[in-house]
């Protein structure tokens, strides 16, 4: 095994880590701070591919400059979704009951997708999906690149959000005692409505990349959801930088094994790792008491 | 529901008598293969429910025992030379005991952690027990296994399938009758409400854990090595399905997560439903929409599940103040005093 | 209760229903074509298939569905089976095993199906062909072709399609054949973990190394990956002549012909097991014609095929469902052929009887379908199949092997650069 292909691997992992992370991002606020299993994640970024797809091809809108249209038309849909049936579980039977809501989400949406635009398998195209440059004998493809500073950027943004802003305490100290904030002026219910309205806002980006750099169709989604909440976990509940960690791990991980060892152990591999991980780190990589008590 | 012991008594000798007498009379394969399958997500989800419900620990792996047991009994049939026909329904029980063997280490490992952590361990293991079936080699990869299969008539194959099913759902339903009023389902519930509490007042938490989870693990063996006695083949990606994982847990939810009849219940409208709908209605491109809608509107109109959201309608309507069974959340003090 | 829940309620209850309504015309299970006066007054003869019109098979299992509807239609307007119209009775199963057992005994024992027809995928047929055998039914199907779906002591199940064994094996007979000058010196084999494609890699592997092709490279890969980057940066770092791809759908060839691009690899020889054949969407998928171009796929069909019947196939297709011939996947002529099989058995036999036609298309007599010749072996697999290797050149499908086969064109060899 040579160096230079070990070196490739981890160049490989650590661009689609970036695309993971990116997925992943709206999640870690509606999973790991909102404790509502998101089983719908994998159907919203498929919804997110197809958006990206209709203004590209149908409006000629380019796959980045279209985000300002799909990430707050996302918004929207979120800020609907819990409005609509989130909002009105109750407090214990929240998580649970939200699992039933979300898939109910998710198979809505991809039998809409279905009968909208059938179910032949398309992928996003633009001059930088395939074109690369060249780096230290590498080809890095642009799209990867950018999707990568997109996880970044957004991950950035909802870290401020969270931690920086006065909508973040909000958030974070109805999570911890809802009592306690409403006594103290907080809005709870519109605080959870934002908080999902972003989570999936965010998530109208990863879609977009996922499209790019995959080829989808409606049923895309249902692959991806236990790669992303176990992405969540490993970072840590809350902990946004941990989420583009725990994603780099995770994919860099399986491309090294897939190269040195063999691709059909790869994806056991990480889940064993992820199991011994949070054995000894049950808070996560990153896990922060901060957040939420646990 | 509480219900004084003879109208509780009747009610369950009603549903025995139904459940022995429905495939004779809606005896069209079409039912009684619908029969079969929503049986052994009865025999699962009650079994899930055992552990997950009364523990407040949401596991989404059980489809490891699942597919271990679908395995154990192929793998077994195939390498003693059971023939095909009734024998092979001895490995049934040994499939649950496999399943529940493997339940041990898996279950000792993801119990050290809660919440969110354990869902997600769950999930690891369940994808760790799909890969290694494809990638083993006595598993036949992604080939997969045949186990032998009975030459019953038409006429038979459903009903032999469904009666053997119907037994593991009464002995799964009397054994979760039997943990929810010992001692040691006062344990589990008290760990539901307040793990750090019961530990405090004495509870072995990690043993009755672990006791549940191994307990719930060998119901779904059982039924993982009939279903695949059933269909006849085995592959590991519905095996090891984690649309199972998935289609239990939502199961117990619909019927009312902790309650003793609801999982049953959910398990019962879900499974024939899903089947029935995708049968029916399939062919129409509208039929997800539709099916995730009426998900949508059950939740809203009765979001706590289907046994506590009509509990709460009736004892509403009866104008008395909500009744609260020892199913109930939110009883801490009771249960923990019970525990004592 | 509050009211604001009622109302949401009654919300989604009331959209799903409109689109449901919206959506239904385009759903009718109905054979499509209305019979000649010729049948009309005898009853209809129904017979049944399950097909996943949703889920992970759902691209194919729609496909399958389109082609049993032109053969239907195509039946009725010469006069129905024995002229009993054909009524097409399909049924969802959702790409799930539990629902096709169910599904079957549906079609037979509810809906009174005289004749049945297979499902897609070998995942399903194996299951379906078990409950089918119980009836006593013929199962004729056109996408269970793994050796799994085989040798089961099943005496029902035929496979008009090329057993998916031999599929590679004009392909690595071609590339032994060729002159030093222009033969690959080495190859790389990947291939996804599935039983329709595993099967077929050693055999090509075995006849490629006989002719002094070098292996560099041999990985079997998940059916779900969640990156394809490094399988396929290691096969471009191998620098293989030939490449083997064993996938089962679009997305997988789709990923490794963007990842070769991007590492500016591009082999001389190029062939994918499945994903290409897919017309237009596997063009989509790629990126256009340009990256297509030079692609090879292995295949008992394509739109193309020099065949009366094939073409006659092609121009319905396009007529009804639109789009170009380039549209047209196999699966359309796959779901065809089952048709055919069983109308011509039906009409050699005189009859509906099932035992009638499983011995009958045991006889050992050979058929015509849109796809060559079908004649069953022992087993119920296709021994006469036309085995054809297909490459994508200037945006269309073209027949390349067997070279000097009727309607074959050379192949383009080596593949070009990409995009050029």
């Amino acid at each position: 095994m040579s160096a230079s292909s070990l070196a490739k691997a981890v160049v490989d992992g650590i661009l689609t880590g970036g695309v993971y992370a990116l997925m992943a991002a709206g999640l870690t606020l509606i999973f790991g701070v909102m404790d509502i299993i998101n089983i719908a994640q994998g159907a919203l970024i498929v919804l997110g591919a197809y958006m990206s797809y209709v203004l590209s091809v149908h409006l000629g809108i380019d796959l980045f400059v279209g985000l300002i249209i799909t990430i707050p038309a996302f918004f929207v849909l979120g800020v609907a979704i819990e409005w609509a049936f989130m909002r009105r579980l109750r407090e214990q039977d929240r998580t649970a009951m939200s699992i039933l809501v979300t898939y109910a989400v998710a198979i809505i949406i991809e039998g809409l997708l279905s009968v909208i635009f059938g179910v032949d398998y398309l992928q996003l195209r633009a001059s930088y999906v395939d074109s690369t440059f060249h780096i230290l004998g590498f080809y890095l493809p642009y799209i990867y690149v950018f999707g990568f500073l997109l996880a970044i950027g957004l991950l950035g943004v909802l870290y401020w959000i969270l931690y920086r802003t006065h909508f973040g305490r909000g958030v974070r100290g109805s999570l911890q005692n809802r009592t306690a904030a409403e006594l103290i002026g907080v809005n709870v219910n519109r605080v959870r409505a934002v908080s999902v309205g972003i989570g999936v806002a965010v998530t109208a980006a990863g879609g977009m990349v996922f499209g790019a750099t995959n080829a989808f169709n409606p049923s895309s989604g249902y692959d991806l959801i236990s790669r992303l909440l176990s992405i969540v976990i490993l970072a840590g509940l809350g902990s946004i930088a941990g989420a583009l960690v725990a994603a780099l791990f995770m994919v860099t991980l399986e491309d090294v094994v897939a190269v040195v060892w063999s691709p059909v152990w790869a994806t056991l591999v990480y889940y064993a790792s992820l199991i011994v991980v949070l054995s000894f780190r049950p808070g996560g990589l990153f896990g922060s008491a901060a957040v939420r008590a646990q | 529901m509480r219900l004084r012991p003879p109208a509780r008594a009747l009610l369950v000798a009603t549903a025995v008598a139904i459940l022995g007498v429905f495939p004779l009379i809606f005896s069209s394969p079409t039912s009684t293969s619908i029969a079969v399958f929503t049986l052994i997500f009865m025999v699962a989800a009650c079994a899930w429910n055992m552990f997950a419900g009364s523990s407040g620990y949401i596991a989404l792996g059980h489809a490891v025992y699942f597919g271990c047991g679908a395995y154990t009994l192929t793998l077994l049939a195939n390498h003693l030379g059971f023939a095909a026909g009734w024998g092979v329904f001895a490995l049934v029980p040994v499939a649950g005991i496999v399943a529940g063997l493997i339940a041990v280490p898996t279950g000792l490992i993801a119990l050290r952690a809660r919440r969110h952590t354990f869902v997600v361990i769950t999930i690891a293991f369940m994808f760790i027990f799909q890969l290694a079936a494809f990638n083993l080699g006595f598993t036949g990869g992604s080939s997969g296994l045949q186990p032998p299969t009975p030459l019953w008539s038409v006429d038979t194959y459903n009903l032999n399938f469904y009666y053997v099913t119907a037994v593991v759902l009464l002995a799964t339903f009397v054994l979760t009758w039997l943990v929810r009023r010992s001692r040691f389902g006062l344990q589990l519930l008290s760990i539901r409400d307040d793990e750090e509490r019961a530990r405090g007042l004495g509870v072995r938490v990690a043993r009755v854990k672990l006791s549940a989870f191994v307990l719930s693990a060998i119901p779904v063996g059982m039924v993982g090595g009939i279903y695949a006695y059933f269909l006849g083949q085995i592959f590991p990606q519905f095996a090891f399905d984690p649309l199972f994982d998935l289609s239990i847990a939502l199961m117990a939810f619909i019927g009312g997560l902790g309650t003793l009849v609801g999982p049953l219940l959910g398990a019962l409208v879900l499974e024939s439903l899903q089947q029935y709908f995708t049968v029916q209605y399939g062919s129409s491109q509208a039929y997800l929409i539709i099916y995730g809608a009426l998900f949508l509107v059950v939740v809203l109109l009765l979001p706590r599940g289907v046994i506590p959201s009509l509990e709460e309608l009736i004892s509403r309507a009866r104008a008395e103040p909500p009744e609260q069974g020892p199913e109930e959340p939110g009883r801490t003090a009771d249960t923990i005093e019970a525990v004592r | 209760m509050r009211r604001g829940t009622w109302m949401v309620a009654a919300g989604v209850l009331a959209a799903a229903l409109l689109v449901g309504c919206g959506s239904s015309s385009s759903s009718s299970s109905s054979g499509g074509g209305s019979a000649s006066n010729a049948s009309s007054n005898k009853s209809p003869v129904v017979i049944g298939t399950s097909l996943s019109l949703s889920g992970d098979f759902s691209a194919d299992g729609q496909a399958f569905q389109k082609g049993y509807q032109l053969w239907a239609s195509d039946v009725n307007k010469a006069g129905g089976l024995l002229g009993h119209p054909v009524k097409l009775d399909v049924v969802s199963d959702a790409s799930s095993p539990a629902q096709v057992v169910t599904n079957y005994q549906k079609l037979i024992s509810s809906d009174h199906a005289k004749l049945v027809f297979g499902p897609f995928s070998t995942l399903l047929t194996v299951p379906a062909s078990k409950v089918v055998n119980r009836y006593g039914y013929a199962f004729v199907e056109g996408a269970g072709g793994a050796p799994a779906a085989f040798g089961n002591g099943l005496h029902n199940i035929f496979d008009v399609s090329l057993p998916v064994i031999d599929n590679l094996v004009p392909f690595a007979k071609w590339v032994a054949s060729l002159p030093a000058s222009e033969r690959p010196k080495t190859a790389a084999y990947a291939t996804s973990d599935d039983p329709f494609t595993q099967p077929q890699i050693p055999l090509a592997q075995n006849i490629m190394s006989a002719a002094g092709i070098k292996t560099v490279y041999s990985k079997v890969f998940p059916a779900e990956v969640t990156d394809y980057a490094p399988i396929a940066t290691a096969v471009a770092s191998s620098k293989a002549d030939a490449v083997v791809l064993g996938s089962v759908d679009v997305p997988t060839v789709s990923a490794f012909v963007h990842a070769f691009i991007q590492q500016h690899y591009s082999p001389k020889v190029f062939i994918a097991t499945a994903g290409p054949d897919q017309g237009a969407a596997f063009l989509k998928a790629a990126g256009g014609a340009k990256n297509a171009e030079g692609i090879m796929y292995p295949n008992g069909w394509y739109p193309g095929y020099a065949n009366a019947q094939s073409q006659k196939l092609v121009s319905e297709y396009v007529a009804k469902y639109g789009g170009t011939p380039a549209d047209v996947n196999a699966d359309v002529a796959e779901a065809y052929s089952v048709g055919q099989a069983i109308a011509q058995a039906v009409a050699a036999t005189h009859s509906l009887d099932n035992p009638k036609i499983i011995s009958y298309l045991h006889s050992g007599v050979t058929l015509n379908s849109v796809q060559g010749p079908v004649k069953f072996n022992a087993q119920g697999e296709n021994g006469q199949a036309a085995a054809f290797v297909f490459q994508w050149q200037k945006g269309n499908q073209v027949q390349v092997l067997p070279v000097g086969a009727s309607g074959s064109k050379p192949p383009l060899i080596p593949k070009p650069n990409w995009g050029s």
